[in-house]
């Protein structure tokens, strides 16, 4: 089912070329995440540089505490990060306005999470075309065809979330994430709550969406077998990027993960 | 499980502080009403203790009829009897008094002083030469000794600026004179008139005035020593026989203050309707809060049945909560209930009339009662969310989310069918009260139930229809407002109970509103109609508060002016009869009565009164066929001061709003002789033809300013003016008192939007995190708030379009039919708009502040 590295058009952004030519999907610069003041104070995000080239999908790791729920966060501009600085497409967003960070999730993200949050009195097409009906903008009904077969909920379109099971639901939030053809989709333990038939579904959606739809995928997860499906995985230990290398299987991330 | 509930309270201080808002308006409500009840009580106790000090007997004309209205003769009787009551044994003085409140003061501006209508009363009093019995003092210059002399009191000298020396017009009875003012009194205690205006005069001049020569208002007496009142009034009461009231100093105190305080007790119980109207809307609100809170603690609960709490426990720590929110509000109530005090005192102040309250007293009642009320119409509103807590699986605490679909299915049914039943009984209630039961009290009391199972009826029956409903009220808020309108249309179908329980508080209000509003229409258009078809005359002359009567010489007087033709004065007389009991008959003048009214003859015709006679009557058509009489048939008519008169009835005519008739009309004459009637309620007239209307109307009125000043002429317009102008004061009385129960409704939609905005945190977080701006979060609150004080208006509207219409051919024998203001209808949907932008305003800013990765994270 994986694919491998080198078919993928885009493998050469791997090599952290800088970004002078054609900007990374996300970029940061000595990012940091303090929580707290004094002693209590919780470093949870320490120093990280890390760039997402386009057309890739990377794979967050690392123990509950690492801060890569942080990282993801901050990185994404729903929360602030207390040093360094983060570009998303080539824009800066540390010190946006909230309303420009609405702007910048309308047009640059998006984002599939542990639990599904569909709205349940919307169907699973409505709540696909949700993030463009908000930024009052019109779906281009072939791209909206496409996704939903390419999620395979073409069929169960008028059914409303209570309907589907917890592995359609989570596809129909893979094809909300991807309706705006953001620069970065990001994903939160994506298949935490899917049993592993949906969760071996949603993750080669999430694998064909970057290779097929050709969009950036960042997952964070603790799941060795999630992060295997990636491109790229980067540890964090302690907030730190202990580890940031090539995914060659499930075997390397259980170990690596082990080795911390 | 009381510590728990503690705990739940103070976690929790917002929410607890807006469910008790609810319950604290209708306790202060009911808290300021027992302290209103309680000042002017006292006030009159006081009052009249003191006028009847030292008067250990006294003696009075008796009535028979009740004259709630102040409409009677209010005669006096022959000052004959003082000769016979001196002679009784055991007498040490006996003085015939005046005390006649059908006189005016007037100001500089020609105008009685105080407020305009409805006021406090001007009482005539005569100087005695008993000291004993005097309850007013001289505090500056002296008693009044020659017939143009008065002495005024000191709180009316005060505000009008009458100084001794001063010229002050007084009418009564036989008109208008100009006295001087010798001295300022006040009461012996210091205590004031509640308002009350005193002149007091010589006797003789206090009776000429009030047209009373020769007669007393009553006799006072003090006793000799060693013979107590009680046996002085017993020896008194033999003398004078059945035709006097005899009481004891205390007990003509305590009489004369129950007999103002009953007036008051009117004001006491519609005040009282309206804090229970409060109450039910903050139940409601209660209910749903804790049903909300109840679903939203699925997993507390079942988490507390696991460690081993048992459902009694659970129901205890819900209800703790309720007590703790009730005890709370109704504290609070209590000192809410001063401002409603001043609430109320402002509302009458600015329809003209002070209410006589001074100084605010607590009592238990006054204490205890609305915080029973406050605390267990709280209590029994989270009745039934509490019974639900107790029946939370403990299982339910290891399930992602609460609720098993399947029961709300079943009990929705049973919901359903329930609440069918109640509608039934509610509209057979409304039926009885409105068409079929035979005394006020119980029509009140059956329409009072019908309409609290019919609110609550639809509230239950909501749930049903208010996904259709809101589809359509949200249609237009969708196509203008795009996806943020599609959510909160959607927001506020998904519980379709808890929005029709949010909006049945409001429509409760609503419906109470538009039913008032569409009734007084109707009332008004019926009344205008009837002046429109009835009233021929060109002009009356009324007293100038509206509805008091006027003096018996304004006809005669008219009569001699130039350009007027037809004069035709109308008695009002409150009798008895043994068919009606009290009622009300009319005396009129059988030449002119034709001239100035269109009268509808059923039986008879304009000749029948015309010659009508003495012992003769024609009747209204509707008061005959309700008292199964007919034509041809006597009727005896009891006067106020038990003259009794047998009258044949000779004609009928139909007359719903009793323009004319409203049961019987005999001749003036007759009323005045044969029942005792001095006064009349108006005087219609014609212009001669040919004569000029305005100059002729100048004349009147030079007439009336000089002779009987506190009369005024008005023509057909002014009178429909007039009664319009009065009902619109009570009814704008009425919409505050209302108001404050949407008021009420409207922290309901509050509290609902807030636990809603609880409940879909993680919904808003993800909402956010795709690209909903803040502003559009904002915006979707507000919306879902606008379509839920919608639902409440329009529900509402039709209710209380309905109820009005149901009333209103209730009453269609007495003339009335339906009237709906077209305006009424829209200024209530555009205030119900501003009111659900005002509801969501906290509601919205929290929701849209929320952070977007805690939001996520909520569980």
């Amino acid at each position: 089912m994986s694919t491998t590295s080198g078919s993928d058009p885009s493998a050469d952004a791997m090599t952290h070329t800088t970004s002078t030519t054609s900007p990374a999907a996300v970029r940061c610069e000595d990012l940091s995440r303090q929580y707290g003041e004094g002693e209590a104070s919780v470093l949870a995000v320490d120093s990280v540089s890390l760039d997402f080239p386009h057309g890739q999908l990377t794979s967050i790791v690392g123990p509950s505490g690492s801060g890569k729920s942080t990282l993801m966060h901050v990185l994404a501009g729903l929360d602030r990060p207390t040093g360094g600085k983060v570009w998303v497409d080539g824009t800066q967003i540390t010190g946006l306005s909230d309303s420009d960070l609405t702007e910048l999730r309308r047009d640059k993200l998006g984002f599939i999470f542990q639990f599904f949050n569909l709205i349940p009195v919307l169907s699973a097409e409505e709540n696909v075309m949700l993030p463009m009906r908000i930024a009052g903008r019109d779906t281009d009904p072939e791209w909206l065809e496409q996704l939903l077969g390419t999620v395979g909920i073409a069929d169960r379109r008028k059914h409303r979330p209570a309907e589907l099971s917890g592995g359609q639901q989570q596809r129909v939030a893979v094809a909300r994430a991807l309706i705006s053809k953001p620069a970065v989709v990001f994903a939160d333990e994506p298949t935490g709550n899917l049993d592993s038939t949906s969760s071996t579904h949603v993750l080669e959606l999430l694998r064909r969406s970057v290779d097929e739809l050709g969009r950036t995928v960042v997952i964070v997860t603790h799941d060795p077998r999630v992060a295997s499906y990636a491109d790229r995985v980067v540890l964090l230990v302690d907030g730190k990027v202990a580890e940031d290398t090539t995914v060659e299987g499930e075997d390397q991330v259980l170990a690596l993960m082990r080795s911390v | 499980m009381l510590g728990l509930a503690l705990r739940n309270f103070a976690a929790r201080k917002f929410r607890a502080i807006s469910t008790a808002l609810a319950v604290f308006f209708g306790v202060a409500m009911v808290a300021g009403t027992l302290l209103i009840n309680e000042s002017v009580n006292r006030s009159f106790d006081n009052l009249f203790g003191e006028i009847n000090a030292g008067i250990d007997v006294t003696v009075r004309d008796k009535m028979v009829v009740e004259d709630p209205f102040d409409q009677g003769p209010q005669a006096g009787f022959d000052a004959a009897v003082l000769d016979e009551i001196s002679e009784v044994e055991g007498v040490e003085a006996a003085e015939g008094t005046i005390a006649d409140i059908r006189i005016s003061i007037l100001g500089d501006d020609g105008e009685r002083i105080g407020p305009p209508s409805g006021g406090p009363p001007h009482i005539a009093l005569a100087t005695g030469d008993v000291e004993d019995f005097a309850s007013l003092t001289v505090i500056e210059g002296k008693t009044p000794s020659a017939p143009d002399e008065v002495a005024i009191d000191e709180d009316s000298a005060e505000t009008e600026d009458f100084e001794i020396g001063d010229t002050v017009t007084i009418t009564g009875a036989a008109g208008a004179s100009d006295y001087t003012i010798v001295g300022i009194t006040q009461f012996g205690s210091g205590d004031t008139s509640l308002g009350a205006s005193l002149a007091q005069f010589t006797l003789e001049e206090a009776q000429r005035l009030t047209g009373k020569e020769g007669r007393f208002d009553e006799i006072d007496i003090a006793a000799a020593q060693g013979t107590t009142p009680e046996e002085l009034a017993a020896r008194v009461k033999e003398a004078v026989g059945p035709k006097f009231d005899v009481m004891t100093g205390s007990e003509t105190a305590s009489e004369d203050a129950g007999d103002i305080t009953d007036d008051f007790g009117f004001l006491t119980t519609a005040l009282l309707v309206f804090a229970g109207i409060s109450v039910f809307v903050g139940g409601f609100l209660i209910f749903n809060t804790f049903s909300i809170t109840v679903v939203q603690r699925t997993r507390e609960f079942a988490m507390l049945r696991t460690l081993g709490a048992s459902s009694r426990q659970v129901l205890g720590a819900v209800l703790a909560e309720a007590a703790l929110i009730g005890l709370l509000a109704s504290a609070l109530g209590i000192a809410g209930g001063y401002g409603f005090v001043e609430l109320v005192k402002l509302m009458f102040k600015g329809v003209g009339f002070e209410l006589p309250v001074t100084g605010l007293r607590l009592t238990t009642q006054s204490v205890l009662v609305p915080i029973l009320v406050g605390t267990f119409a709280t209590i029994v509103a989270a009745m039934m969310p509490a019974v639900r807590a107790t029946r939370v699986a403990p299982l339910e605490a290891l399930r992602e989310t609460g609720g098993s679909t399947e029961t709300k299915e079943r009990s929705s049914r049973k919901r359903t069918f329930t609440a069918g039943l109640l509608l039934v009984v509610a509209v057979v209630l409304l039926g009885l009260g409105l068409f079929v039961a035979e005394d006020e009290e119980a029509a009140l009391s059956q329409m009072g139930g019908g309409l609290v199972l019919l609110f609550i009826a639809i509230a239950m029956l909501g749930g049903r229809f208010v996904p259709p409903i809101v589809s359509v009220i949200g249609a237009p808020i969708e196509r203008l407002r795009g996806v943020t309108g599609l959510l909160a249309r959607e927001n506020a179908q998904r519980e379709p109970q808890r929005t029709a329980t949010t909006a049945a508080a409001l429509m409760i209000g609503v419906a109470l509103v538009v039913f008032v509003g569409v009734f007084a229409s109707s009332l008004k258009a019926s009344i205008n109609d009837a002046i429109d078809d009835q009233l021929a005359g060109d002009l009356s002359v009324l007293n100038k508060d509206g509805f008091s009567p006027i003096p018996a010489g304004v006809g005669d007087g008219v009569a001699e002016i130039e350009g007027v033709d037809a004069v035709a004065p109308t008695v009002d007389l409150p009798v008895k009869t043994e068919e009606t009991g009290d009622d009300l008959i009319s005396g009129l003048e059988p030449g002119a009565a034709s001239e100035v009214f269109n009268v509808e003859w059923v039986d008879g015709d304009d000749g029948t009164l015309s010659s009508l006679a003495q012992g003769e009557a024609i009747a209204e058509v509707g008061w005959l066929e309700s008292n199964d009489l007919a034509i041809g048939d006597s009727v005896t008519i009891t006067g106020p001061t038990d003259e009794e008169l047998e009258v044949e009835i000779v004609g009928s005519v139909d007359d719903q709003v009793g323009l004319l008739v409203d049961s019987l009309a005999i001749t003036r004459d007759s009323a005045r002789e044969d029942l005792g009637a001095r006064f009349d309620a108006t005087v219609l007239m014609t212009y001669a033809e040919g004569a000029d209307p305005a100059a002729t109307r100048e004349r009147v009125d030079a007439f009336l300013e000089e002779r009987f000043p506190d009369t005024e002429t008005r023509d057909q317009e002014e009178i429909k003016q007039d009664q319009a102008a009065q009902l619109d004061q009570l009814v704008a009385l009425i919409y505050v008192l209302l108001g404050l129960s949407v008021i009420v409704s409207i922290f309901g939609v509050v509290n609902t939007l807030a636990l809603t905005i609880l409940e879909r945190t993680r919904e808003l977080g993800m909402l956010r995190a795709i690209g909903t701006s803040r502003s559009q979060v904002r915006r979707m609150v507000r919306y879902e708030s606008v379509i839920n004080s919608l639902l409440g208006t329009i529900v509402g509207t039709v209710i209380g379009l309905l109820l009005a219409i149901a009333a209103v051919q209730a009453l269609a024998d007495e003339g009335l039919s339906l009237s709906v203001p077209i305006a009424l209808p829209f200024v209530v949907l555009i205030a119900a708009i501003v009111l659900g932008v005002l509801a969501a305003i906290r509601p919205a800013r929290r929701a849209s502040r929320l952070d977007v990765i805690e939001s996520l994270q909520y569980e």
